[in-house]
């Protein structure tokens, strides 16, 4: 009996009759729909969007009229007319692409060292202080962390006050463009990092030495060797970055002190603000284009296989 | 074709005892372990040296210190008569062949061979004409536009040599890059790196735990066992003349019949005793020699060993032992009888029979003799 139970531990038993159970509610039969069965919840959330996305297209397409705060019945363009026409629309939107495009890049600069020291360090210590450092930020939220700012940048804030320390007059380091750009590469850099690192383990030291041993310096080994080798993860971080920056709602609001909005911002403003629902809208749907474009154009330039997606080539 | 392979070939006529590298006492320390103890050799010009050795005996290190990617922690390693410790990888003048190839995945085979050769910023006009040739001298000719993946694992390894060699280096290093191919693949591959290495005379260390592969390639093996240089020897004396116990078992299948020493004469003739059997043999390392009443052991290679059923065929032989066969191993080109011998506490002696009329002639329990020569038994302490 005891040899019986340790040649047939408790835990298969378990599994048995969970697997009993599965076989009653899902028979043998059915195993071919299995995929399919597993891609159900994600073509049901993927689904919730586009129905979504569907009632915005449907409201973009209906003006508000201002003196009884009705939308029309019938469908026009006037929306789309107005967002593309207003100046205040146009700065917003390039505001936005440019700083997406900015944060883009300096975040991707920032990343790659911190990304490789922590994949090819020799020290188990330092690799474990480097990613709880690059952890850490995520259990802070970004709301939180965009008033810490405020706060040691502000005008009495730490910084300030360490100028006056060796006589600078206080300085104006908040609501402007590049408080909103520091704060946004502040935010994106983990999610760069976190992309970039699997990419950079994929790539063997040995050729890194063996580009050595071939005569090439540790710059030349980067160019012709790390970076072409570490694409994949530069652009599967680049477009996290530059579509998160792009739709970024909080740093704006709070360290551009409402001077320096986004596209988000925008939105947010004619959704609770003037609450023209159309327009909102609209300008949502617009936000989607861009963006679809954007990474489309990526993959365009790239391939999608670039994103480890695909087969390997090595 | 000839043109850059002859410059190399009359650079060795005119040199050929030049020393190409000297390792003097160089040791390796990790965390206190050492890795290298004291190594020292000499390499001349265009010589094919093989370092043999189990896993962990430090072959590997020295060869990363030769190539510049480990710095010793004593002593100094010279090429071309140059100390280089301060030398970074990238200004020595080596071509490497590595364990798992390092070949370059995301450029073609031509690519790869073209590499070393842009980033020491030769004639781009040359580069093309160069990097056929030297496709062609590891028999890839017209498979320079196939990315890595679309080769073959043989075809993979001629690149990677072609690579390390395109640029015309001083010197080659082999970390083991033949150890994950099937037997066949490696015992071909280890006939064309012979015939490249004497094609070009280009001076070649090899690092290895294939004792079949050092015997083959090499005009020299240093054979390291935890850190240290047992024996530096040409293939058929490190075979041979075993310097010491370690070498003798790693290389080959030896037999050890451990006693005690009862006489040694000026002669290099050594006689040790194991109970009442009295075994004749010579010194393993006459510079070395034990004292009577000294531990130690005999070794007898297993081809050296005859075996009959009848002790009155091995009478020519000078030692002849009475057993009894445990098991008989039948490996293709020979059979193997491990044979249990009374006189020495029934330790087991493995035989090679190499002859096919006689594979089948003994069976497991059967009795038997051994006998060998005195002169093929060394002893070591």
């Amino acid at each position: 009996m005891r040899a019986a139970r340790t040649a047939y531990p408790l835990k298969w038993r378990i599994m048995d009759t969970l697997e009993g159970v599965a076989a009653a509610i899902w028979p043998a039969r059915f195993r071919r729909a299995t995929p399919y069965l597993m891609l159900l919840p994600a073509v049901l959330l993927v689904g919730l969007l586009v129905l979504g996305l569907i009632q915005i297209a449907d409201a973009s397409l209906r003006t508000l009229d201002t003196t009884t705060f009705q939308f029309s019945d019938n469908y026009s363009i006037a929306n789309f007319r107005r967002a593309l026409t207003e100046p205040l629309f146009l700065v917003v939107a390039q505001r936005s692409l440019i700083a997406a495009l900015i944060v883009t890049t300096v975040t991707l600069v920032f990343a790659f060292p911190y990304a490789y020291l922590m994949v090819r360090t020799r020290s188990p210590g330092l690799r474990k202080f480097l990613l709880i450092a690059l952890f850490l930020p995520f259990f802070i939220g970004q709301v939180v962390r965009a008033y810490g700012w405020l706060i040691i940048l502000g005008n009495q804030g730490m910084v300030n006050e360490a100028l006056g320390l060796v006589g600078v007059a206080p300085m104006r380091l908040i609501y402007n463009y590049p408080a909103v750009l520091f704060g946004l590469v502040q935010y994106m850099l983990p999610f760069a990092v976190l992309m970039l690192a699997p990419a950079l383990t994929a790539i063997p030291e040995e050729l890194e030495a063996a580009a050595g041993s071939l005569g090439a310096s540790w710059v030349r080994t980067f160019i012709h060797v790390v970076l072409p080798l570490a694409r994949p993860g530069f652009i599967g971080a680049g477009v996290v970055v530059l579509t998160l920056s792009l739709t970024d709602f909080a740093v704006p609001a709070i360290l551009g002190g409402g001077s320096q909005d986004f596209i988000a911002n925008a939105i947010y403003d004619q959704f609770f603000r003037t609450s023209d629902q159309g327009l909102g809208a609209t300008l949502a749907l617009m936000l989607v284009a861009l963006g679809s474009i954007l990474v489309g154009l990526v993959f365009a330039l790239f391939g999608a296989g670039t994103l480890a997606m695909g087969r390997s080539r090595a | 074709m000839q043109e850059p392979f002859r410059a190399v070939a009359s650079r060795e006529a005119e040199g050929g005892r030049e020393i190409a590298v000297t390792v003097r006492n160089v040791g390796m320390d990790f965390d206190g372990v050492h890795a290298v103890k004291n190594a020292s050799f000499d390499l001349p010009k265009g010589r094919f040296l093989t370092i043999l050795g189990p896993s962990g005996s430090g072959k590997t290190t020295l060869l990363r210190m030769i190539a510049g990617f480990q710095t010793p922690s004593s002593g100094e390693i010279f090429i071309n008569g140059e100390a280089v410790s301060a030398v970074p990888p990238h200004k020595r003048s080596i071509g490497m062949v590595f364990q798992r190839l390092a070949l370059f995945p995301h450029m073609t085979a031509a690519e790869n061979v073209a590499f070393p050769l842009k980033m020491r910023r030769r004639d781009a006009r040359t580069i093309p004409d160069r990097v056929e040739r030297y496709l062609a001298l590891v028999r890839l000719g017209g498979y320079g536009g196939r990315r890595i993946h679309e080769l073959s694992g043989g075809q993979q390894q001629r690149v990677a040599i072609a690579r390390a060699l395109v640029f015309e280096p001083d010197l080659l290093l082999l970390d083991e890059p033949l150890a994950a191919l099937d037997r066949k693949l490696r015992e071909e591959m280890q006939l064309e790196f012979r015939r490249i290495q004497r094609e070009l005379g280009v001076t070649t260390i090899n690092v290895t735990h294939d004792q079949r592969e050092a015997l083959v390639v090499s005009d020299d093996i240093v054979v390291m066992d935890q850190g240290e240089i047992q024996q530096k020897a040409r293939p058929i004396h490190t075979y041979r003349q075993p310097r010491n116990a370690f070498v003798a078992n790693f290389i080959g299948v030896t037999n050890f019949i451990a006693g005690t020493v009862r006489a040694v004469s000026e002669m290099g003739d050594v006689s040790i005793f194991r109970g009442d059997l009295m075994l004749a043999g010579k010194l393993g390392d006459p510079a070395n020699p034990p004292a009577e009443g000294d531990k130690a052991s005999g070794a007898i290679r297993a081809e050296q060993i005859r075996l009959a059923g009848d002790a009155a065929q091995l009478l020519t032989l000078d030692c002849v032992l009475a057993g009894t066969v445990t098991d008989t191993i039948f490996e293709g080109e020979r059979m193997v009888y491990e044979v249990a011998c009374a006189a020495i506490g029934d330790e087991v002696i493995r035989v090679f029979d190499h002859d096919p009329a006689a594979h089948t002639q003994f069976d497991i329990g059967e009795s038997v003799f051994l006998g060998w020569n005195a002169r093929d038994m060394l002893v070591f302490r």
